[in-house]
């Protein structure tokens, strides 16, 4: 059932590109540049970051004082504002967009899982930093995310009323609370950065930037929205006041919505269980190498005797799953008598797609279920079958 | 339409081509003994990636008799193991020049880009190959 559903959605996201490709050219569809996208999102996040942080102030007198100056006084801090606010909303679209046609192409599972992980966790970091920005602004919409944030950390079983303290700096909100904040908007942004280079380890060339005609459009896109619709604050916060509602951020507030149908431990709870399920995402549903077929014929296996350790395939691997050392023992074969490095595949990383196969001019490597032996008799025996099936 | 694939002499034009398990679909699209529906004398061998193909397989077709060869890969930029087509791409346009210094015509080469629902078209694709080694003639067998 679950994986019938699984093969129509890889069915759909591919016909979706059909659609697409009648419009624009093949390399050009933006959903294959979701990572590049999100990252080029996150840069105008950081840049335009930095510009509003000069002008924040973290204390609970001068937040929102000091956002509202940068929004109506400074020379077009409402536009770096807006983009702030909508690059995040792109952003989580984006790597929203990454994470769905990744899970429906089958490009989570096996040696790929790190990249799935690693993604996982830089969508909890995405997240955290992302409703922490809506904390920071103190007007009655965060006050009112802070407080219903501490029920739902207090709700936690053992360690609750201690991780709503970590929190807000305290028993209530005081005077640190909001430098806080800063950090764990800031802290997290930052170890995007450092996450994203677990998301790229295993990759060789991934592609982080979209194709210029969709930065313009990115930029242009966030330009226009930042300039239509402004990002505004709501009123200030005060304290005692309980507001009834706030304007919500769907991508990124929406457990607070949830609150209103269930308890905010219960929506937190969610969140969490949601998220548990995306780490174990490649390890359920494993399929049978019969399922898989062509896509699992084994690990690259390096032949010692033919490795002339000339690194073709460790620069042509798109998963850096081969690494040159320096051979112990020179090779067999003429070409291999006096090589320096020989070629190692780090089983861990290899998808078994057989790139490296292609690559080696030297018959030094093999998948193992389709050797080039093998091959060479089919194309032989396809380039001279007798005409007599012809009609 | 498998006469098509016979040269003005009646010499059948045999094709070997390659295609990448993440490209087109080919349930129904091959016959039991690997050839494509329709065209018999076309050969396919299935192979997980397109970047899988050696150079040196095409070169060995060309050289076993078949008058053309041709990869087809999924769509530039969807490649399942990121960037075998491209690859791939790459080294059948240097196979392509160094078969031109051989005195081998470089469109007995072709290298396609189709996805899962793109049969059609890549049947297609495959029939206006043949067509244009069938007005190159037949292979060196």
């Amino acid at each position: 059932m679950y994986r019938r559903l699984l093969t129509g959605l890889q069915s759909a996201t591919l016909r979706l590109d059909v659609g697409i490709q009648r419009v624009l050219p093949q390399d050009f569809n933006p959903l294959y540049y979701t990572g590049g996208l999100a990252n080029l999102f996150l840069t105008v996040l950081v840049v335009s970051g930095i510009l509003i942080f000069l002008y924040y102030e973290p204390s609970l007198e001068g937040a929102y004082a000091s956002v509202e100056f940068l929004t109506r006084d400074v020379p077009y801090g409402v536009v770096f504002r807006g983009i702030h606010r909508y690059a995040a909303d792109a952003y989580m679209v984006a790597i929203l967009l990454h994470l769905f046609r990744n899970w429906f192409t089958d490009r989570y599972r096996e040696a790929r899982d790190s990249q799935w992980l690693s993604g996982m966790v830089l969508l909890v970091f995405s997240g955290l930093a992302g409703f922490t920005g809506y904390l920071l602004v103190w007007d009655e919409r965060s006050q009112m995310l802070t407080s219903l944030t501490v029920q739902a950390l207090r709700s936690v079983p053992l360690v609750g009323h201690w991780l709503a303290e970590v929190f807000v700096g305290g028993p209530g909100v005081s005077d640190t609370t909001l430098p806080r904040f800063l950090f764990l908007h800031v802290g997290p942004a930052m170890a995007l950065y450092v996450l994203l280079w677990w998301h790229y380890v295993r990759l060789r060339h991934p592609k982080i930037w979209p194709p210029a005609v969709w930065v313009l459009f990115g930029l242009g896109l966030l330009f226009i929205l930042a300039s239509v619709l402004p990002a505004t604050s709501g009123r200030p916060a005060q304290p005692g006041a309980s507001p009834e509602g706030f304007p919500v951020d769907w991508f990124y507030l929406w457990p607070y919505v949830l609150a209103r149908w269930m308890a905010p431990g219960w929506a937190l709870a969610l969140v969490v269980a949601l998220l548990a399920y995306g780490m174990v995402i490649p390890y359920t549903l494993r399929e049978t190498p019969e399922e898989r077929g062509l896509r699992a014929l084994g690990q690259a296996v390096v032949v010692d005797e033919n490795c002339t350790g000339c690194e073709l395939c460790y620069y042509d691997c798109p998963y850096n799953a081969i690494y040159m050392v320096p051979s112990p023992a020179p090779g067999k074969s003429r070409a291999a008598a006096n090589r320096k490095l020989l070629a190692v595949v780090v089983d861990s990383r290899c998808v078994e797609c057989g790139i490296c196969i292609g690559a080696c001019p030297f018959e030094a490597l093999e998948l193992p279920r389709m050797l080039d032996r093998d091959v060479q008799q089919r194309i032989q025996r396809g380039a001279q079958a007798p005409a007599a099936a012809a009609t | 339409m498998a006469t098509k694939t016979e040269t003005a002499q009646g010499t059948p034009v045999r094709v070997v081509g390659f295609l990448c398990d993440w490209a087109v679909r080919s349930e129904g699209l091959l016959n039991p003994d690997d050839t494509l529906v329709g065209m018999p004398h076309v050969t396919v061998i299935r192979v997980p990636c397109s970047g899988f193909v050696k150079p040196g397989w095409l070169e060995l077709a060309l050289r076993s008799g078949a008058a053309g060869t041709f990869v087809c890969g999924c769509p530039m930029g969807d490649c399942l193991n990121r960037e075998g087509n491209w690859i791939m791409e790459d080294r059948i346009d240097q196979l392509r020049k160094r078969l031109a210094r051989q005195k081998v015509d470089p469109d007995r080469i072709a290298f396609f880009a189709y996805g899962l629902h793109d049969q059609q078209a890549f049947l297609d694709a495959v029939q206006a190959f043949v067509d244009r080694l069938r007005a190159l003639g037949g292979g060196k067998a």
